[in-house]
């Protein structure tokens, strides 16, 4: 393989750990509610407005950060309280339509207040390349790897380490059985929704310096975060990780020899593929019914 | 009957004879534009309910098969020269096609998949319009001229006229298809796909089935809509026009034919009053008030929570605020869907036409259908002769889950023509050897035969098909259908006619003589008088007697009833006695699974103990109940046989349960 092969592979997979991180975003309410939220890309960009918004206001990048996060945290409740608390509650499919419809606002939203132009996000992370092996990487990509792989290690320690990690473990287990327990399966989900918000939140800002902010920024990305999360199964942390690599190297790999036209479509066709053949995702279980 | 035919055809005809006289009286090129896209939407509207009504599926791809069928329309007009007929037919096959290909993955789950499935459907598809610019010339657009129908180019009027016959067709031939077994079947799988499967009626055929004609009427429905604009872009087919699409639906009302009419005339009129300041201002208005009232009566009377009605009053509370504050609508027209189809889904969920028939029914009250006389028990359920034969052997079977054996190398013969008692304390695999042979769970090892011949096994629609019904120990019935229905639907071998006889309405012989037959079972558990009460109001032993009956509605060979006891008052005990006896002298083999020790001694030829997944005792009832392993793993050590119990057998009294 030449370098240039190499390169591509390299930079797709950097970009293929956001898909990983928005596709964790969907795993974590998943656990609990066997919802998503289907505006997650929107919280993304949402997230990523407020966040430029900060930085304009003269906040220095370090402390824009736990701003733009707590953003995402309340956002991730808004979604939770007024799109899938009631149809959760009527074990209907509702959530579904509903996620649609907060996303659609919130597009719109973003359209009227900060305009439908795309605009550059400031960072004090250095975009020189730097050459490894013949490779280049910027730093700016390095520190995406490193907030994505940082934020997926600390929600899990939180997970398996701590008692309100545990309740969360539980009741994506079995919700009944841990309600009965004494723990509130609503505050859990609230929970899952709120870190599934931070994380969305992290995403925007890790990858707007790349990207640029717009509107429609998270669109693509939210629907390769999907074929991630399907194609690895919507259980499996460290196979988001693994099948987002995989799928941004891939996807610059399309994009540079068939067109840059057609660089959604291997995750899309993916996605389709793995529902034909292992529809609970590669790194899924199978779920015994009970009747 | 009559008042019935005239009321519900008569105002269909009405409409259509209003609509098609419109251009005769207004003679404006914008009124019949209109019309023809409400006639356009109208198809594409009721192909989408199919999914996100019936099947109850959130689809987001029927704006994209609405794209597809456009350009495939087009092309063969453009390139190969086509008729107005069979370039139709080509746009109608392509939806067809491609939504079949999209179904036959994405539909084998519950879940999130099939929307997420959907979208990416319609993603792709945009991608391939934008970037196979050879063909569709990209965003360039494509351009065409409307092609001849039988050799005569319409001009608008007759286009639409064209486009309105269209609705007409569909409109009958949905009727037609909902109201046979495929709309019934289609009601069922979405209360419980378990039982749809177990009763032989076929999950994912239906299923696909129905999300292919659902995307052929949206292929249709492209077709039409590029012969009337003759002008097509990629980027008219996306997100934003599938969220219109929904918000028609779902404002129509799911589930009906004239909420997707009324919601075609909504989208065809919501962009007329987007741009008019003054109409948008009192729509939202109206909506606020509505809103306001309807939440406010609910929460006085108690009738829902503070969410569903404070949410949809602040929704239109934005709406109202931004008519009035906002300098430009159209800036914010996806947030206006947005709103709007956010209170129509939290407060309204029934949609326009579901409340206005509540009011409608009130007002016109019509008679229902009176039905057909019941069948004669004895022709619907023809007497088998029983030889004794084996007719299920299970040979050293084995199901773990994970370390867990709940069946651990169980071998049993059950003969022909018996009643077989499965006993065993909580926890002993009994439902799981049952939902091994009826297919719900793949065995870890052992083999089934069934007949002479080894039994499918991992499928409960093939077990169905091969000659076993079953009921459930957790009562699986379809409950929004009604009592008949249940049974309706499960009638194995009325339902002969073709998918195109259904849809032309020749399919009624079939349904007259399912339903007297239906009646006949109904009559054997007692539930005439109830035929016509959804499932899920019937008391809870009536719901027992039901699930009875539509597992007999199979006419199956074997019958395996889960427990059908549990929970039954002591006078539907005795009752359920009698039907169990009643359905066995017609010489269904019957393995009944119970706790009450009673019952089994009452019905059962023989009986099968298990415990910890294994065979403990075998034997006739009698011998069974003095059995030291049996009353060991029921009662624990040391205990005394219940003389009792022992001295009167066939009494009701519990021995263990």
């Amino acid at each position: 393989m030449d370098h240039a092969v190499i390169q591509l592979i390299v930079s797709g997979a950097l970009m293929g750990l956001v898909y990983a991180l928005v596709a964790y975003g969907f795993q974590l309410t998943y656990a609990t509610s066997k919802s998503i939220n289907f505006g997650q890309g929107e919280l993304v960009m949402l997230s990523a407005f407020v966040s430029l918004t900060l930085t304009n206001t003269g906040l220095p990048y370090y402390l824009m950060i736990p701003g733009g996060l707590l953003f995402g945290v309340i956002a991730g409740l808004f979604v939770e309280r007024a799109g899938v608390r009631l149809a959760l509650e009527q074990k209907s499919e509702g959530w579904i339509l509903m996620t649609i419809i907060l996303g659609l606002f919130g597009i719109s939203a973003a359209e009227n207040i900060w305009g439908r132009d795309d605009r550059p996000f400031p960072t004090p992370i250095p975009t020189e390349p730097i050459q490894f092996f013949g490779v280049s990487i910027t730093p700016l990509e390095i520190s995406v790897a490193v907030g994505v792989v940082l934020i997926m290690v600390v929600i899990e320690l939180f997970k398996r380490k701590t008692l309100l990690g545990k309740a969360f473990e539980a009741v994506s287990a079995d919700r009944d059985a841990a309600e009965l327990m004494g723990i509130s399966a609503t505050r859990t989900i609230m929970l899952s929704y709120g870190l599934s918000g931070l994380v969305a939140a992290l995403a925007g800002i890790l990858v707007s310096p790349i990207t640029t902010v717009g509107p429609t920024m998270a669109s693509a990305l939210v629907l390769k975060a999907f074929s991630v999360a399907v194609v690895a199964g919507l259980e499996s942390g460290f196979g988001v990780v693994i099948v987002g690599l995989f799928l941004g190297s891939l996807e610059s790999l399309t994009s540079f020899y068939v067109g840059s036209g057609w660089r959604e479509a291997p995750g899309l066709v993916l996605l389709i593929l793995a529902l034909a053949i292992r529809p609970t995702g590669i790194f899924g279980k199978a779920v015994i019914r009970k009747v | 009957m009559l008042k019935r035919l005239i009321l519900i055809r008569g105002i269909e005809v009405l409409m259509v004879l209003l609509l098609a006289s419109i251009p005769l009286v207004v003679n404006n090129s914008f009124v019949l534009g209109l019309l023809t896209l409400l006639a356009i939407y109208g198809i594409l509207l009721i192909g989408l309910d199919i999914t996100v009504g019936y099947l109850g599926l959130v689809n987001l791809a029927q704006a994209a098969f609405l794209g597809l069928g456009a350009y495939a329309g087009a092309l063969t007009v453009t390139q190969l020269g086509f008729d107005m007929l069979s370039a139709l037919l080509v746009s109608t096959v392509i939806g067809l096609v491609m939504g079949g290909l999209l179904a036959f993955p994405s539909l084998r789950l519950e879940g999130p998949q099939f929307a997420l499935a959907t979208l990416s459907f319609s993603a792709l598809s945009a991608t391939v319009l934008n970037e196979w610019e050879s063909l569709t010339l990209g965003a360039q657009g494509l351009q065409l001229h409307r092609p001849p129908l039988f050799g005569f180019v319409l001009d608008s009027k007759g286009f639409y006229w064209l486009c309105l016959c269209f609705l007409g067709l569909v409109w009958m031939a949905m009727r037609n298809l909902l109201s046979s077994q495929w709309g019934r079947a289609f009601e069922a799988l979405r209360d419980s796909p378990i039982a749809t499967d177990a009763m032989g009626i076929g999950t994912y055929r239906h299923k696909v089935t129905a999300f292919a004609l659902g995307s052929g009427l949206g292929g249709l429905a492209g077709g039409l809509y590029a012969f009337n604009f003759e002008y097509l872009q990629p980027h008219v087919f996306v997100y934003e026009l599938m969220v219109i699409l929904l918000l028609g639906v779902v404002l129509g009302g799911r589930k009906s034919l004239w909420g997707a009419f009324v919601g075609a005339v909504l989208i065809v009129l919501l962009p007329n009053l987007l741009s008019n300041r003054l109409l948008f201002q009192i729509f939202s208005a109206t909506g606020f008030l509505l809103a306001l009232g309807a939440g406010g009566m609910a929460l006085y009377q108690k009738r829902t929570k503070l969410f569903q009605a404070a949410a949809p009053i602040i929704a239109m509370g934005l709406l109202v605020t931004g008519s009035f504050t906002v300098q430009n609508t159209e800036d914010w027209r996806k947030a206006i869907f947005a709103l709007m189809l956010f209170s129509v889904v939290v407060g309204l969920p029934e949609g326009l036409m579901g409340f206005a028939s509540r009011f409608l029914s009130r007002i016109f009250s019509i008679d229902p259908e009176s039905f057909a006389p019941p069948s004669l028990l004895e022709e619907v359920l023809v007497r088998k002769d029983v030889d004794g034969a084996p007719l299920l052997q299970i040979q050293d079977l084995k199901c773990y889950f994970g370390g867990i054996k709940a069946v651990d190398g169980v071998s049993l013969t059950v003969a022909a023509g018996t009643i077989h008692g499965l006993i065993g304390p909580n926890g002993s695999g009994k439902s799981t050897l049952v939902n091994l042979v009826s297919g719900l769970y793949v065995p870890t090892g052992g083999t089934i035969q069934f007949q002479g011949k080894p039994l499918v096994q991992g499928s409960l629609f093939a077990v169905a098909q091969q000659g076993i019904s079953r009921t459930f120990q957790n009562l699986q019935l379809f409950s929004e259908l009604t009592a008949l229905d249940n049974v309706m639907v499960s009638m194995k071998g009325y339902y002969r006619s073709a998918l195109p006889l259904v849809l032309m309405g020749l399919a009624k012989r079939d349904e007259k003589r399912a339903e007297a037959d239906s009646l006949a079972l109904l009559e054997m558990v007692g539930l005439t008088g109830q035929a016509r009460i959804p499932a899920k109001d019937l008391p809870y032993g009536a719901q027992r007697f039901l699930e009875i009956a539509r597992a007999v509605a199979r006419r199956p060979t074997l019958l395996i009833l889960d427990e059908p006891a549990a929970g039954l008052a002591h006078p539907d005990v005795v009752t359920l006695l009698a039907i169990i006896r009643r359905i066995h002298q017609q010489g269904i083999t019957v393995i009944l699974i119970e706790h009450h020790m009673d019952v089994v001694s009452e019905l059962c030829d023989t009986a099968t103990v298990l415990d910890g997944g294994r065979i403990i005792a075998e034997g006739i009832p009698e011998d069974i109940r003095r059995n030291p392993l049996v009353i060991e793993a029921y009662l624990g050590k040391g205990s005394e046989p219940p003389p009792v119990a022992a001295e009167r057998p066939g009494t009701l009294e519990p021995v263990a349960a």
